[in-house]
């Protein structure tokens, strides 16, 4: 038993990689909508890059910590505070039995992930950790956390690499694909779609981001025979407003799809808030694939990382020690 | 055949514009043929009505390597192989609490019974999956069973129910909201952790639907309870 949740934030869910290969039956892959910060996080914490990861949004949890172990967080940015100290987004912090790990609003993007060393102990359901709250499926019993929960990691011995995950940098520009129904839409359409501001509405979630913007009408058709749906499928129903599909999405979907968000442009799309815009560049599919090989060379990389020079979040312990054997 | 790509890690497969038995029986052998090469850096294969997707590893194949593969194929070659596919049969419990709608068949003439009749002892084809885990897009629906689906949906519809919504047919493996005419509901569960197949059926597969009494409901419905329940599938090779 590693945490109790004492306060669990507004939609925490565990997620890992996804939950691939069951497309065909209708399992949405879920998964952590930022995949870099989940890569990341876990990395720092030297555990497999699959590892499951807390994902919060918005706002962070706050949990009692039950046994000694390390954690860090990466992608959105907020405060951490263990007990009375305050910490950085991106550093290992070590953990005393009996402390009180809080962590509070996203200040910088809108999901953070809280990884712990050795990963998040959940069942795996076919083949993943990931939660699908619309089906009650993996995670923690296929829902969003509730206080008075208790969260098992798995066994490490977190060791320092002496490094701390960069700041993120923020982008508004989102590349996309021409998508299956691109021909649906006439000029007029696609000059709206790359010229205009949308703005992501209240009504996104992990499903999908609902978009508010200049109307982009199909004349070739809004209602399309399902067909399986994709990460990033930018589909327009009649009204014309856009919605991005992501992680728990349906498998299938009967809307033309004009476009297909970049997956090198996933993380910064999905760390972006209700009320933020967002505008669109034109991208062909094998640009995209070279970003994205790029992008994801960058993560197994040493990229995203710098040295870590203020290891006060390590020594945790040991100052504890010597501040109590001072009787301070 | 149109082979494109809208996505950095899949390929995309049209073989036809309209819903039919035939397109259904091409993807499943494309699919089928696609399995057998077993491609390095294939992922996962998802068929629906009209097109066929193919998933993989960005760093093990590409989308131009899988473009050609797909050229390479002769589909009419494969149309001549011998075709398997699933009888599942589904018990279902018509009526009653079950299915709450069966009584609104009655405007278009049609007794309880009649709907009952129809529905039932019917193979269905599986054109595919999606919607919610496990759920079916199924054809084969009599057209006298067509009815509009509800203009005041329901919040909350029991896993196990089956219904008809339009032209469709099909059951909701999770309870969901919904606006479906019910007929009734079945006690097996259409995803299972612990079975294997954890789903039932897949694009390619048919189904037949078994009329059973509450007694018959009762009975199946402790099996399941205690994890010991059986399920009809018969292997088919099609003409």
């Amino acid at each position: 038993m590693t945490f109790k949740v004492m306060n669990p934030g507004l939609f925490s869910t565990m997620q890992d990689a996804g939950r691939f290969h069951h497309q065909a039956y209708g399992f949405s892959p879920s998964g952590a909508m930022d995949y870099r910060a989940q890569k990341l996080v876990n990395k720092l914490l030297g555990n497999d890059e699959n590892a499951a990861v807390l994902e919060m949004t918005l706002h962070g949890v706050t949990l009692e910590v039950l046994q000694d172990t390390v954690v860090a967080t990466a992608g959105a940015e907020a405060k951490i505070f263990v007990d009375d100290e305050t910490y950085a987004p991106g550093v290992p912090i070590r953990l005393i039995k009996g402390e009180t790990l809080t962590i509070g609003k996203a200040e910088k993007g809108s999901r953070i992930y809280l990884g712990v060393a050795g990963g998040f102990d959940v069942p795996e359901v076919l083949g993943s950790r990931s939660t699908h709250t619309r089906s009650g499926i993996g995670g923690f019993r296929g829902r969003t956390l509730k206080p008075g929960d208790v969260l098992k990691s798995f066994d490490d011995a977190f060791q320092s690499h002496g490094k701390k995950i960069k700041s993120f940098e923020e982008d508004a520009v989102i590349r996309i694909i021409p998508g299956q129904q691109y021909e649906n839409f006439d000029d007029e359409a696609r000059k709206k779609l790359f010229g205009s501001e949308y703005e992501i509405t209240k009504d996104s979630d992990r499903m999908g981001f609902r978009l508010s913007g200049p109307e982009l009408n199909a004349g070739g058709g809004h209602d399309v025979l399902s067909e399986p749906t994709q990460l990033g499928s930018v589909q327009v129903p009649k009204n014309g407003q856009p919605i991005i599909l992501l992680n728990d999405r349906q498998t299938a979907g009967g809307y033309a799809r004009i476009a297909t968000v970049a997956l090198a442009d996933i993380p910064k799309l999905v760390q972006k808030s209700p009320g933020e815009t967002l505008t669109f560049e034109e991208i062909d599919v094998d640009a995209a694939s070279g970003l994205y090989k790029e992008e994801l060379v960058r993560i197994d990389s040493d990229e995203y990382f710098e040295p870590l020079t203020d290891f006060t979040s390590l020594r945790r312990k040991s100052a504890l020690k010597i501040s109590k054997l001072m009787g301070v | 055949m149109k082979v494109s790509r809208y996505s950095e890690n899949s390929v995309t497969v049209y073989l036809g514009d309209d819903i039919s038995e035939e397109t259904n029986k091409k993807l499943v052998n494309l699919k089928k043929e696609l399995e057998d090469q077993a491609h390095e850096g294939v992922t996962e294969i998802v068929i629906s009505y009209t097109s066929l997707i193919v998933y993989f590893d960005v760093f093990k194949t590409s989308g131009e390597a899988l473009e050609k593969v797909l050229g390479e194929i002769d589909l009419e070659a494969l149309q001549g192989k011998p075709f398997e596919y699933r009888l599942v049969e589904i018990p279902v419990c018509y009526g009653g609490d079950y299915g709450p709608d069966l009584g609104r068949f009655e405007e278009d003439g049609l007794s309880p019974e009649d709907v009952i009749d129809m529905h039932s002892d019917t193979e269905y084809l599986v054109y595919m999956l999606g919607f919610m885990p496990g759920f079916p897009y199924l054809g084969g629906l009599d057209e006298k069973l067509f009815k509009a689906r509800l203009d005041d949906p329901r919040t909350s519809i029991p896993a196990g129910s089956v219904g008809i919504g339009g032209k469709q047919t099909g059951m909701y493996p999770f309870t969901s909201p919904g606006g479906w005419n019910l007929l009734g509901r079945t006690p097996i569960p259409l995803f299972d952790e612990e079975r294997d197949p954890q789903i039932l059926y897949e694009a390619g597969d048919r189904i037949v639907f078994k009329s059973i009494d509450e007694a018959a409901y009762n009975k199946l419905e402790e099996q399941v309870a205690s994890g010991e329940y059986e399920v009809n599938i018969t292997m088919r090779e099609a003409e």
